[in-house]
């Protein structure tokens, strides 16, 4: 997939922004806070209409308006030239595809990927499990609707189950009526989970390898909080754990409290992985993440790079290059011009929201 | 504008699927516009008000003790199709392909949302099934977690209370007349789980 045309209109800091793309490799350039990583967020929306930055889309309604939209040109693998539009309110969104209105996300699901390198990547090692979740189902349900449904059943039941405990005295018919949704859902998500993990597990611990130059073999393990992944078994266990969970009001027990590891050399990357080590996998893990959605929906990912490059030494730097994908779209930010090796670059200046394209220098 | 209009207003904004423009409009039709239609609004306000209420078997809507399908001798008895809410029973028979009883339980089991059985009309099926003559009961509750649960939990009450009838669940997948390739990945996924054998 290419993204030839990009409008964004009230989007953050940007008023407007017509951007027309030509060739492989895009680049921002500009100071901090100027609006280069607001564009690689719009572009990145594409996917799932999800931001990388923000669960609340109400952020990113530029101030003082009531609306934004974002409007895609793209070349794709499957649909030939496409055209999407995101409209974005404060309460919801709209998205329409070459015309006609999508409402259902799973109709979405699975067309248009796109990959965000950012710097806050680092948290996905060394921060909280609920951001490697949010990272880990964005990732799945993204280019699969079956992923996003049992998801959604199964929060839902979740939710219910926890409302019931909340409210004290819960009845065990009704416990047991929500469990019998809860479980088969809970054991499908963690079968996914662990199937997604091993197969992203496998492509970062190549990439790890080409980027850190390093032999020792990294990967990633699957932390389920219930490890059997049969509904029968949850269910059990769940009932065993009416009487516990009633006295803590909410459900202990399930895929929810779900967590994976980084692992270097067979230790936990967020204790015992050197800085450098550690910037190598988060980057091994959008390549692996890449890699997924290449194999899950036969379209080639548009790479967003928000400044990741700035901060690799030059070796590392060159490495990173050599592993992605030649052929991929790469739309990058920095603070300084991009490397000339790495071929021609379509440079855009920006500045308080504005973007102009430079002329290609003598 | 006035005190009374404004009050009329604020009432039919509290109604569904009304808002301020919506309710403002109406307001505006039935007093300035078309008064002519407002006594007999009126009229048929009071006389429904009087006279509408829940069948004391089924729970739909009747003028008597009985709505018409709990009174019509013709119609199958040992049948009984659970539905959310009244529009679903409108809904089944104007597709003319069920001649059975029907039982109205005004919503689903969802604690989010403060409903528990007793906010349900459980106890008169629960009678219904007591008083015999219930041969199979039909669910037809929507098709998402709390349709699931209120179905399991029904079956599990009844089970529990020694009945022994036969309980089927109505199917979900595609649309008549409708190709696969227009429908959706949860209805197709659903209507995959659901196939059955074909001879």
């Amino acid at each position: 997939m290419r993204l030839r045309k990009l409008t964004l209109r009230h989007f953050r800091n940007v008023v407007f922004a017509g951007l027309e793309f030509s060739g492989r490799q895009q680049f921002l350039a500009g100071a901090n806070g100027q609006g280069k990583t607001n564009l690689l967020e719009a572009a990145g929306f594409l996917t799932a209409l999800r931001s990388f930055r923000t669960a609340e889309s109400k952020l990113l309604v530029g101030h003082g308006q009531s609306a934004a939209a974002v409007s895609f040109e793209l070349e794709h693998e499957r649909l030939g030239e496409a055209h999407v539009l995101i409209k974005l309110r404060r309460d919801g969104r709209e998205l329409w595809c070459d015309s006609a209105r999508v409402t259902r996300l799973a109709d979405h699901l699975g067309k248009f990927p796109t990959v965000v390198f950012s710097s806050q990547d680092m948290l996905l090692v060394r921060g909280s499990p609920a951001g490697r979740r949010r990272w880990l189902d964005l990732t799945l349900a993204a280019m699969d609707a079956g992923y996003l449904a049992v998801l959604q059943t199964f929060s839902r039941a979740l939710a219910e189950r926890n409302a019931l405990l909340k409210r004290g005295g819960a009845d065990e018919r009704q416990l047991a009526a929500f469990e019998q949704t809860l479980a088969p859902a809970a054991a499908e998500l963690i079968a996914r989970r662990a199937a997604g993990l091993l197969a992203l597990s496998a492509t970062l611990k190549s990439a790890y390898g080409q980027i850190s130059g390093e032999t020792e073999k990294a990967g990633l393990t699957y932390e389920p909080n219930f490890a059997e992944p049969s509904s029968d078994a949850l269910l059990a266990r769940l009932e065993v754990g009416r009487a516990r969970d009633a006295q803590f009001r909410t459900t202990l027990i399930g895929p929810h409290r779900d967590d994976f590891q980084f692992a270097v050399r067979g230790t936990a990357a967020k204790d015992f992985a050197s800085e450098g080590q550690q910037r190598s996998l988060v980057l091994a893990l959008r390549i692996a993440q890449a890699a997924w959605f290449q194999a899950k929906s036969g379209v080639r990912p548009v790479l967003l790079a928000d400044d990741v490059l700035g901060e690799l030494d030059p070796e590392r730097r060159r490495r990173f290059w050599g592993t992605i994908d030649a052929e991929a779209q790469v739309i990058a930010t920095g603070t300084s011009p991009p490397d000339g090796a790495l071929g021609p670059w379509q440079v855009f200046e920006v500045a308080d929201g504005m973007f102009t394209e430079k002329p290609v220098g003598p | 504008m006035t005190p009374a209009f404004d009050k009329l207003q604020k009432h039919l904004k509290q109604l569904p699927g009304l808002g301020y423009r919506s309710s403002e409009r109406i307001a505006l039709h039935l007093l300035v516009e078309k008064p002519a239609r407002l006594p007999a609004l009126v009229e048929a306000l009071e006389e429904a008000a009087r006279s509408v209420r829940r069948c004391a078997r089924c729970g739909s809507l009747a003028e008597g003790e009985l709505c018409g399908i709990c009174a019509d001798e013709r119609r199958d008895h040992a049948v009984v199709c659970v539905v959310e809410q009244v529009p679903d029973l409108v809904a089944i028979e104007r597709s003319t392909a069920y001649r059975g009883m029907y039982h109205v339980l005004h919503g689903k089991l969802s604690p989010m949302h403060g409903v528990g059985p007793d906010d349900l009309n459980l106890a008169s099926l629960f009678e219904r099934m007591a008083a015999s003559g219930v041969e199979e009961i039909i669910l037809a509750l929507s098709n998402d977690v709390e349709g699931e649960a209120t179905c399991h939990y029904l079956t599990e009450r009844l089970a529990a209370m020694g009945h022994t009838v036969k309980i089927s669940r109505i199917g979900f997948g595609l649309p008549s007349g409708g190709g696969v390739l227009y429908a959706d990945s949860v209805t197709l996924k659903s209507a995959l789980d659901g196939r059955r054998a074909y001879s």
